[in-house]
């Protein structure tokens, strides 16, 4: 089915993005963040009033992204409520008890959650060299953990990372001090993670998308559910919101103006 | 204190320079001035050490055949692409990467810059392959107040470190705009400084910066007035980043030949030393 309302595949992420914040949490995010903070600023707006959010190297805290920009230590994200000092938000996430919400990404991501931005193959000579982790190793101290890919292939979804940069659940016992990986979000679909197995579990298929595409896409084997949902549809004032702050389209090229 | 830039890294950069660490983030406040300089004379790196999200100077670098060995968190163009010179160079194996992660670089300057001998991380750092993949950067010790093992990493003493900011006065005071990243902390764990400004600062000017945004002239060894200096990357506080520039280098460092084709073009051959 199509739907009345005329939207991208990124404009839909970050609306399932934004519905996994609450109000007064803080959420942070890295590298090549648009995505998330365009989330960010559509939750602080709609279902999150009061959220706080840190836009990756920039140090901002709650860029009113007036408008959104591609890298994630634009100056004019210092449009903001706050600023921090790099070092200073780089301290802080230490503490483990300040961030709800890490927003991450991988070139690979796993069947439970870890994320590789580091070598692809063997790590002394990879066959494809990631950018690296930077922050990522932080994510086994936050609260919870959303996983973002704009890509959904067996290239990008794999059984084992080659290289732990964010660290996710293991196959035994959680060590992780923090909460752990809670959503992965694609272009495809939503995926959660069993309570027990900690394993990846189907839990939503974007508008269009079968089963069967999915498990053709991702290359290790999700948990499937007797029972799917439909991913919720953007709204028409979640995108008239996103769209403000996305001038220049780069999460709908389509829509820019 | 005021060189230009060929003197600061002729005088100050020596020859297979053991640890040289590069500041800005991302695209972001690069001190491309100095670098090319460094390409111009060919000064070869042992180990190269950026911030904890390099670009393009890094990659000028690796690409350059420079940098024997780069201790990293990242090295991209984000929404770019990924770097090519380092990809080639990590690929092929003919440099060596020590991977480190954020909080091993930024508590790895605060060792350094307070003097410290290394530095403790917080627990579930050690979930990661960073300190896995680098046994001599990374240890684990027991805790003497828990008893609990706690991973460690080195002190970060860069011997040079390459910087930008926006202006400067006579006494070598370096004035930062918009975000100053880690390249303050950068400074402060350094031997020898060299800070890339756009500018003198302008009268009255000083006043309005907050302590943060200033490093004082004891800590800085040389500065270069090098207008549109961090060119094409972005200099906080006076233009943003050049990304046709930024894509025309990335196409042509998909290849060593058109790697070798950039430098001509951008004056990054021999023939560009100036005395």
């Amino acid at each position: 089915m199509i739907a009345a309302v005329d939207y991208s595949t990124a404009e839909l992420m970050a609306t399932v993005m934004a519905r996994q914040l609450r109000p007064r949490e803080v959420a942070i995010m890295g590298a090549v963040s648009a995505l998330p903070q365009a989330a960010c600023r559509l939750a602080q707006l709609t279902g999150a009033p009061g959220l706080w959010f840190i836009a990756g190297g920039s140090g901002a805290v709650n860029p009113h992204l007036d408008p959104l920009v591609a890298s994630s230590c634009d100056e004019r994200l210092l449009d903001a409520d706050a600023v921090l000092s790099l070092p200073d938000v780089i301290l802080i996430e230490g503490r483990g008890d300040l961030i709800d919400v890490f927003f991450a990404g991988g070139l690979q991501i796993d069947a439970r959650g870890n994320c590789n931005l580091g070598p692809v193959g063997p790590w002394r000579q990879p066959t494809l060299r990631g950018p690296g982790g930077v922050g990522l190793p932080f994510v086994a101290r936050a609260g919870r953990v959303v996983i973002y890919s704009m890509s959904h292939d067996r290239r990008t979804f794999v059984e084992h990372v080659d290289f732990v940069s964010g660290p996710g659940f293991q196959s035994g016992q959680s060590r992780l001090p923090g909460g752990g990986p809670s959503l992965i979000v694609t272009p495809l679909c939503t995926m959660d993670f069993d309570p027990d197995t900690h394993r990846a579990r189907l839990a939503t298929l974007h508008p269009g998308v079968s089963v069967d595409q999915v498990l053709d896409a991702t290359g290790f084997a999700p948990i499937v559910p007797a029972k799917v949902e439909a991913t919720p549809l953007p709204t028409p004032e979640e995108l008239s919101i996103l769209r403000r702050m996305d001038r220049t389209g780069l999460l709908n090229p389509g829509a820019a103006r | 204190m005021f060189l230009s830039a060929a003197a600061a890294i002729e005088e100050l950069v020596p020859e297979g320079t053991g640890l040289l660490a590069i500041g800005g983030m991302h695209m972001h406040n690069n001190p491309m001035d100095l670098v090319r300089e460094l390409v111009r004379r060919r000064r070869v790196i042992r180990r190269m050490l950026t911030s904890p999200s390099a670009s393009l100077a890094a990659d000028l670098l690796i690409g350059a055949g420079l940098v024997e060995e780069v201790a990293t968190a990242y090295i991209g163009f984000e929404h770019l692409g990924l770097a090519p010179a380092y990809r080639r160079a990590a690929e092929t194996g003919s440099i060596k990467v020590l991977e480190l992660c954020e909080a091993a670089i930024v508590h790895g300057f605060y060792a350094g810059a307070g003097g410290l001998p290394f530095t403790a991380l917080p627990q579930g750092l050690e979930l990661s392959d960073v300190s896995t993949a680098n046994p001599e950067h990374f240890h684990t010790v027991t805790d003497p107040f828990t008893g609990e093992r706690v991973l460690v990493a080195a002190a970060l003493r860069p011997d040079v470190a390459l910087i930008h900011a926006l202006s400067a006065d006579e006494q070598g005071n370096v004035f930062f705009a918009g975000a100053h990243f880690t390249d303050r902390l950068m400074a402060m764990a350094a031997k020898t400084v060299i800070v890339q400004v756009e500018r003198m600062v302008g009268v009255g000017e000083r006043v309005a910066h907050a302590a943060e945004s200033v490093l004082p002239g004891f800590l800085v060894s040389a500065v270069v007035v090098a207008p549109s200096g961090c060119l094409p990357t972005a200099s906080h506080g006076a233009y943003g980043y050049d990304e046709p520039a930024l894509r025309a280098y990335l196409k042509l460092a998909r290849t060593e030949e058109g790697f070798a084709e950039y430098l001509r073009l951008n004056g990054m051959t021999a023939a560009g030393v100036t005395a």
